[in-house]
């Protein structure tokens, strides 16, 4: 299919000069080459974002469970004896809590304001972790398929739509057991704490609820756009180099000679025995030009003097 | 414009219009105000109205409570909401003493504690809690109790509500000033220090007069004269202020979809002077030892005399 106008617009129909017909024809296909790059890395791109969040999740996920294991190993044995004393409850003896408020430290932090980290559980001690219901479907998903061991996705809030990746929460040390097996076993601090029905009832090697690190879409999208349109920048940087020097180049190659033959020529025109076709000695187009150029000036040059002998003998 | 001066421009604007195009691609429109916390989210305590009715944050709150609030409160805040309910006032007193929470839902006594802290750590209240009942502090034995005054009380097994409740610990305590327990022990409901004092397991334990009639096997031994006030929401200094009118407003609009337990009256104040009449109470109490689970104890410290005794609202 052929389109003449546009064909004759872009590439020229020798209406206009040649420097504006070749910088229209550049423009377009800068234009056509930077919308089609950014069409496509928009796609990499927002894959590329997600990925960086999810890689970054897992990393804050992982160092939770690294904060849980701490104090699980090193931090319970030590705090876990006091509760069983007359003073009040000490959280500090209990995983979840030290992950969660090590993570409230680190989301202070500007950096990581966006993200969110829940330790949901369908049956906590503390029902500031009381799994909603968008949670409690994520953790019946770990439980019905032991095997899945991460879950990503987007989620709807009232602020919006949220990108998440889960991992679930299985007890697998005994010492878990006695804080959340009966009410008969557990601290008395605790109960005072938190009572006798929640919190209890939990198995060994059962997944009790979910790691969830969230993060707004809106921060996703940010990410990309900003990725995006950096690239976008340097294209456009790059093309305006392009264009300009190709510009330069083409002026100091073509035109500028182009133009002085011309006025040679016309000059020639009248009196072609001072002009002098310097071009004539270039290797190029322009030299073939000039020398096609000299061959005319030459021949006009022959003939007019043949006329004037003509009207001498005359 | 020449054509030359033209053409060498071409490429630079068309560079720059599609520049200002990605620029405006990645702006979004914001118009919200959002109310969050320090932390970046909105931390939110919830004790409730009323104290020692239930022995598990379950009962203070339920599952659709919590989701339904949870979500009113975000929608309210624009920030992400972690909703704290908690049974015991203990750890209610722990998070507000620490400014852990940035709003919070409490009873009188925690009301007036969180009046209590600094000012630039203390909190403000927004709107009142709870119907006003005949709440007012009381002690009760075994009704073959031979104990018939509160000098007789020295020596007993006193059982209170965790640090934190008025008419649980503050009150009883602040009116037992001057006498030596055998031991003290802490439950989260007043139906759990009610079967421990059946049981024999204690001698005297913390009543509320709103609560249902406990039967004729007890009787009341101290009647404290003050009616207690409602309960309060209040705001952390921070964010009163900030701009926390439309959380408010919103809350206001939402009233009806909130917990009816909780009581909330829209486009209220609370009567801040009754709660100042507790901060007397609750300050002379506070700055004494206070007493561990199990272990006998001196009721003993400054203890300044509240002016107008009597009703307390």
């Amino acid at each position: 299919m052929k389109f003449p106008v546009l064909q004759g617009w872009m590439v020229g129909s020798g209406q206009r000069p040649l420097r504006k017909q070749l910088a229209i024809t550049l423009s377009a296909i800068f234009a056509l080459s930077i919308l089609v790059a950014v069409v496509l890395l928009n796609q990499l791109f927002g894959l590329q974002a997600r990925d960086l969040i999810d890689q970054r999740s897992s990393f804050f996920m992982d160092a939770m469970l690294a904060v849980r294991e701490y104090t699980s190993k090193d931090v319970n044995p030590i705090v876990a004896p006091l509760n069983e004393g007359p003073g009040g409850f000490r959280p500090e003896s209990v995983p979840s809590y030290s992950a969660q408020t090590v993570f409230a430290y680190l989301k202070a932090k500007p950096d990581y304001r966006e993200y969110s980290y829940r330790e949901a559980a369908l049956n906590p001690t503390n029902l500031r972790d009381k799994a909603d219901s968008f949670e409690t479907g994520v953790i019946e998903r770990f439980r019905s398929d032991p095997s899945l061991t991460t879950l990503a996705g987007e989620k709807s809030t009232p602020l919006g739509s949220m990108h998440f990746v889960a991992r679930p929460i299985k007890i697998t040390k005994e010492s878990c057991l006695v804080c959340h097996s009966t009410p008969d076993r557990a601290p008395a601090s605790q109960l005072l704490t938190y009572g006798d029905s929640s919190g209890f009832g939990w198995k060994l090697n059962e997944i009790v609820g979910a790691q969830i690190v969230t993060v707004p879409q809106k921060a996703v999208f940010e990410a990309k756009d900003r990725s995006l349109f950096t690239t976008a920048l340097l294209f456009v940087i790059a093309f305006v180099a392009v264009g300009l020097i190709t510009n330069g180049v083409l002026n100091q190659l073509i035109l500028r000679p182009m133009r002085e033959i011309s006025r040679k020529a016309e000059e020639a025109s009248v009196t072609p025995a001072t002009v002098s076709f310097d071009e004539r000695n270039r290797s190029d187009e322009i030299g073939l030009l000039a020398r096609s150029f000299e061959r005319m000036k030459q021949s006009l040059a022959i003939s007019m003097q043949m006329l004037k002998d003509r009207q001498g003998r005359s | 414009m020449s054509a030359a001066g033209f053409s060498a421009r071409g490429p630079l604007l068309a560079a720059l219009a599609m520049a200002l195009g990605l620029m405006g691609c990645g702006q979004q429109p914001s118009a919200r105000v959002s109310l969050c916390g320090p932390a970046g989210q909105l931390r939110v305590g919830f004790v409730g109205a009323e104290e020692g009715r239930g022995s598990s944050g379950a009962a203070v709150l339920t599952d659709q409570d919590i989701s339904r609030l949870r979500d009113l409160l975000t929608v309210a805040s624009q920030c992400e909401v972690m909703l704290e309910p908690v049974a015991s006032p203990e750890q209610a007193h722990q998070r507000l003493g620490a400014s852990e929470w940035d709003v919070a839902f409490l009873p009188p006594g925690l009301a007036a504690l969180a009046l209590e802290s600094s000012a630039n750590r203390g909190y403000s209240l927004l709107r009142p809690l709870g119907q006003r009942s005949q709440s007012r502090s009381q002690l009760l034995v075994r009704a073959g109790s031979d104990r018939r005054a509160v000098a007789d009380l020295k020596g007993a097994r006193l059982g209170l509500l965790p640090r934190g409740s008025l008419t649980g610990f503050y009150l009883p305590l602040y009116n037992l000033h001057g006498l030596s327990l055998q031991s003290v022990h802490y439950a989260l409901s007043y139906q759990e220090l009610l079967d421990q004092l059946r049981k024999g397991q204690l001698d005297v334990i913390a009543w509320d007069a709103a609560l249902p009639d406990p039967g004729g096997d007890v009787r009341v031994i101290v009647n404290d004269p003050n009616l207690i006030p409602v309960g309060a929401l209040v705001l952390s200094q921070p964010l009163v202020a900030a701009d926390h009118q439309p959380f408010l407003k919103l809350l206001d609009e939402s009233a009806a979809q909130l917990p009816p337990s909780l009581g909330y009256v829209a486009g209220v104040l609370p009567e801040a002077q009754p709660l100042q009449r507790l901060r007397t109470v609750v300050t002379n109490v506070e700055s004494w030892t206070l007493p561990l689970e199990g272990r006998p104890y001196a009721v003993y410290g400054r203890k300044q005399q509240l002016k107008d005794e009597g009703v307390m609202r």
